[in-house]
């Protein structure tokens, strides 16, 4: 009976530092996240051009991979918390210190996203071509503002 | 004494109409280089220079900072503004500024400005350059002046710069290669100046074009600038010619990722800008610069 006691306590209390660890995440961890998420955007977008400029088939893959990014695109405001602009990572002090124009810059390129994803469910070649354009030009101009380039 | 009067109407219609006709021909003819030279500054990489790194900054009125290891360069007006921009240059002075580096009033400018590689314009086009750049808006912006090492700060020590660096020649086509091989040198390695970026430069801060477009570690704003030769590592060996046609028209690298920085402007304000077949020209001329460093 002691011995049952011993292990609920035992186990609440394990459960209780997991608990911990995860609302206190360690910012190389969060820097780290935030790169593999930012990777696997760059990715959905290769293999979209891919197709999208003819060089590959599979025109059915193409709304797989604006899904992926719009879903993926999504989590970016959430990426930058404080404490992560220093160590192994490109981003500027510049995010941080004018987080409402950042915060402009992400919901324009949500919105761009949402426009290319429209425009490949429309099944609309032109329109899909020009939104295409658009994400491009909203994921340069955050890079171009608030990444350092060193490569 | 009847008909005098009627050959003097006659003629008088036959000479404002000849006017006429040579006014227009002279008005379309520099409509046609005015959009020549409007295409020129784009493909020449003006803007991104002599526009400031701010938001709502007007295009080619000067004023951004370009830190160098050489000191901090402002770069100036560019607009017709007669007091703080090049208004009253006439082409000589336009292209003696563009190809050999000297003001109007003769002293020389620091070799930041890309005139090494504008060196080999061609006339038709430094004179399209300088027709359009005087038909944009005048903008009154004075641009700080340059901060420099006590050691720089006299313009005239250029002269003996040029003397060891400069060897201006006009661009040669190659007849052994075929025609967008050599519009692609014109645009890589004068108009479009790649190489001031792309190619290290020694301690004088000139190019060391024994290395040309293999990259460059010590940057514009100290960032590190990649080879583009075709070295597979330090290059664009693993590039087909397609991934750099997207590249300088979208600023998509192969692997998704979007240039930013320096070659954003780049691109937004030059490469983007150009034809279909000028960009397949500098792709076509960046795929025969064999690898320098890897076999």
């Amino acid at each position: 009976m002691r011995q049952a006691r011993l292990t609920v306590l035992l186990t609440l209390g394990m459960l209780a530092f997991t608990g911990n660890s995860t609302a206190a995440t360690a910012p190389t961890d969060a820097i780290k996240y935030r790169k593999a998420v930012m990777s696997a955007m760059a990715a959905h977008t290769s293999a979209f051009s891919l197709i999208n400029f003819g060089r590959v088939e599979h025109q059915d893959h193409l709304i797989a991979h604006v899904d992926a990014l719009a879903a993926l695109g999504t989590q970016l405001k959430v990426l930058f918390p404080a404490g992560t602009g220093t160590g192994d990572t490109d981003a500027l002090p510049l995010i941080w210190q004018e987080p409402e124009k950042f915060g402009q810059l992400v919901t324009a390129s949500e919105k761009s996203t949402a426009e290319l994803r429209a425009a490949v469910a429309a099944g609309d070649k032109a329109a899909t071509m020009k939104a295409f354009k658009a994400v491009g030009d909203s994921c340069k101009g955050c890079h171009d503002r608030y990444r350092k380039e060193d490569d | 004494m009847a008909a005098r009067p009627g050959l003097a109407a006659g003629s008088r219609t036959c000479v404002a109409l000849l006017l006429c006709l040579v006014a227009s021909a002279v008005a379309a003819a520099s409509a046609e280089q005015l959009a020549r030279g409007r295409y020129l500054v784009h493909a020449g990489g003006c803007i991104s220079c002599h526009t400031a790194d701010r938001d709502g900054a007007i295009p080619l009125a000067g004023g951004r900072r370009l830190e160098t290891p050489f000191g901090i360069f402002y770069a100036p007006n560019l607009t017709p503004d007669r007091k703080t921009g090049i208004g009253g240059w006439s082409d000589t002075d336009f292209s003696a500024a563009l190809r050999h580096g000297r003001a109007p009033d003769g002293s020389p400018y620091y070799p930041v400005f890309p005139y090494p590689a504008y060196a080999g314009i061609s006339d038709a086009d430094v004179a399209a350059m300088a027709a359009w750049l005087r038909s944009i808006p005048p903008v009154h912006n004075p641009v700080p002046a340059h901060e420099l090492p006590w050691y720089l700060r006299s313009r005239w020590l250029m002269l003996g710069w040029n003397l060891l660096f400069f060897d201006p020649q006009p661009f040669q086509a190659d007849p052994a290669r075929d025609k967008d091989w050599n519009r692609g040198a014109y645009l890589v390695r004068h108009l479009g100046h790649c190489g001031e970026c792309h190619t290290p430069r020694n301690l004088f801060g000139a190019r060391d074009d024994s290395r040309e477009l293999a990259g460059n570690a010590a940057g514009p704003d100290g960032g590190k600038v990649p080879g583009i030769r075709q070295d597979r590592e330090q290059g664009l060996g693993r590039w087909t010619l397609d991934d750099m046609l997207l590249f300088l028209e979208l600023g998509m690298l192969p692997n998704g990722d979007f240039a930013g920085s320096s070659m954003s402007a780049v691109i937004d304000d030059n490469t983007s800008q150009l034809t279909g077949d000028d960009r397949r020209a500098i792709a076509v001329y960046l795929q025969s610069l064999a690898p320098l460093d890897s076999p």
